[in-house]
């Protein structure tokens, strides 16, 4: 810590060689538990005027691995690929893991993960689409029952990949847990998601003759539902 | 002739009915494709959306200051929690630290809220089971008078917008909590009263006793979550499990039932959840710390960093959680909703796999299902 602090103080302007410093110092700060708070305290009161360096420093180098990770990051990740699967995590949060599978692996990695003895992973919380710039994800929340264990697993489908008039399509995970039956329906309807292998895959929230994905960036209503009748329904 | 007749294999055809979208019994429009043999329930579809808003695409399309006083209508009978959950997952992506005091009012009005949707539940729920007359108001007695005080605080009997993102909305004044421990000093025998009516009672015993087992098995396979699955021995509650907020500092112990939770169970859970909720308020107003109530400026034009963030709260229904993604502008990329009333309909057909037609709405309605919290 003293070494630290001069050397901030001295040479505010060194940036960029600095900035190799503090990633460096901050785990070992992070290990030593028992002295967390007075030094914790310390450098939020000496390194005010150091405080605008500090800011700066992690833009130029955002896409460096983060400098204070804690202890479980990186867990499943590394399970993941001791058992031959791969996975990428992703530098999102700093407090829930998030992974990236492709949808080929998702089946494998999910059984490892709910079922394995060192990871149980067996609480499905939700499953939502997302519509981002260039591709659709389905998205994962994943807890356990028996400790604080947390995990997001992300499955990114390219838009670019999608074939004209065709959906994205990603595994059904509802042989794993019922719950995923109406979540992955919900998607499906909202998103346009296609779960292969999904039990009974229809709308659920929208009416069955409904046109298009309502959740989607590009969507359009195309008839308005309270006025018009829609002119391919057989209602 | 007779023992022709014997012989004969007499087939019977099963039925489909149609049970709602308007039906007095399905808190809200709930449409059951229900499938008998004779008097037995062979198979549920329950049939959604009828209710449906569109509430995710709204949270899209609105400013985060006009979303946060739509999202009480997600669930409008546990509209605090909503509320909370929001601001929580909105605080996670934007750092913002909730002063001590305006989190010890979330707990505070979220343990209310807690009381006065179980109450109204207990309330309709006897209704549910046929005793149309007199019972139900004396919950709804104790519930208006919650009410008022959420009133004060809010100016909203119903949708508070009260929990915003950052702290709360207003400091109540001392004169609130005085009310607050009036109202509390006399609750229990309140509940005494109800439950000196409804829990030993003969009839009551012989619609809810062993009808509607949750298997432990089958809650973790569909995600049921709150009451529902305490009551069938499964210790998950997030205020315990998953501490957040001021739960670390209040003392309290997760309601479970060491078996199988039938609907009797189910009763008794919530009974016992909203005497908990009166020690963790008193314990709120002993340990209400003074200072500020709001750690963000509210404003028209705010925004939220750029991230993503996942926060869930246990909402009287269960686990209630919001996922966001927000580009750091004035509006979110996206808002999705986890919502348990969702999750624990899914297993209404597990539940009433071969229990007669008259057990239906005795199941239905102790698993405590809100159709504008399921259709969004």
């Amino acid at each position: 810590m003293t070494d630290e602090k001069p050397s901030e103080a001295e040479k505010p302007e060194d940036k960029k060689a600095e900035a190799a410093k503090p990633e460096a110092a901050k785990p070992e700060v992070a290990k030593a538990d028992g002295a967390k708070p007075a030094d914790a305290a310390k450098p939020a009161d000496a390194a005010k005027p150091a405080a605008p360096a500090a800011a700066a420093a992690p833009k130029p180098a955002a896409k460096a691995p983060e400098p204070v990770i804690p202890a479980t990051a990186g867990k499943f990740e590394q399970f993941l690929k001791e058992h031959g699967i791969p996975a990428q995590r992703l530098p999102l949060s700093l407090e829930v893991e998030t992974i990236v599978l492709s949808g080929d692996v998702l089946q494998a990695a999910l059984r490892l993960l709910r079922n394995s003895s060192e990871v149980k992973l067996d609480l499905l919380l939700t499953i939502s689409g997302v519509d981002s710039n260039d591709t659709y994800d389905s998205v994962y929340h994943l807890w356990s029952y028996s400790n604080l264990d947390e995990l997001v697993i992300k499955v990114l489908i390219k838009k670019s990949d999608v074939a004209e008039g065709d959906l994205p399509a990603v595994p059904s995970i509802a042989n794993f847990w019922s719950a995923a039956n109406w979540h992955e329906r919900e998607t499906y309807d909202l998103m346009g998601i296609r779960y292969a292998n999904h039990p009974y895959l229809r709308r659920i929230l929208n009416p069955w003759d409904w046109e298009g994905y309502p959740l989607r960036r590009d969507y359009k209503q195309l008839v308005d539902c309270l006025n018009d009748k829609n002119p391919h329904s057989m209602r | 002739m007779a023992t022709e007749i014997q012989e004969i294999d007499l087939k019977t055809d099963e039925m489909i009915i149609n049970m709602g979208p308007q039906h007095p019994a399905t808190h809200g429009v709930l449409r059951l494709l229900l499938t008998l043999d004779g008097e037995t329930v062979k198979h549920v579809e329950p049939v959604l959306g009828h209710l449906h808003r569109a509430q995710e695409w709204q949270g899209q399309n609105r400013t985060w200051f006009q979303y946060q006083a739509l999202i009480d209508r997600v669930d409008y009978l546990s509209g605090m929690f909503t509320s909370w959950a929001m601001a929580r997952s909105c605080e996670q992506i934007d750092g913002t630290v909730v002063p001590p005091r305006a989190e010890y009012l979330r707990v505070m009005v979220s343990e209310m809220n807690r009381i006065t949707s179980h109450l109204l539940w207990l309330g309709t729920y006897l209704i549910d089971l046929g005793a149309m007359f007199g019972f139900p108001f004396y919950p709804f007695r104790e519930r208006e008078k919650l009410f008022d005080l959420f009133e004060e605080i809010a100016g909203q009997r119903m949708m508070f917008n009260y929990i915003r993102i950052g702290g709360v909305l207003r400091d109540p004044k001392p004169e609130w909590f005085d009310k607050l421990k009036r109202f509390l000093d006399e609750f229990p025998d309140r509940i005494d009263e109800y439950e000196t009516i409804v829990t030993q009672n003969p009839i009551f015993l012989k619609r809810t006793k062993g009808v509607g087992i949750l298997t432990q098995a089958v809650a973790k396979d569909y995600g049921v979550t709150g009451p529902c699955i305490r009551s069938s021995g499964i210790p998950l509650d997030l205020r315990r499990t998953k501490p957040y907020s001021v739960y670390p500092e209040l003392k309290f112990d997760v309601i479970t039932f060491d078996k199988e939770g039938d609907t009797w169970d189910r009763y008794m859970a919530r009974i016992l959840e909203m005497r908990q909720s009166i020690e963790i308020i008193r314990q709120c107003i002993d340990k209400l710390p003074s200072g500020d109530i709001m750690g963000k400026k509210q404003m028209a034009g705010m925004r939220i960093k750029a991230g993503e963030g996942f926060a869930a709260v246990e909402s009287p229904r269960g686990i209630l959680g919001c996922y966001v993604i927000s580009g750091g502008g004035e509006k979110a990329l996206r808002f999705r909703w986890r919502n348990p009333s969702f999750c624990n309909l899914s297993v209404l057909h597990e539940l009433l796999k071969g229990c007669p037609l008259s057990d239906i709405m005795a199941i239905f309605g102790s698993i405590d299902v809100i159709l504008p919290d399921v259709d969004r």
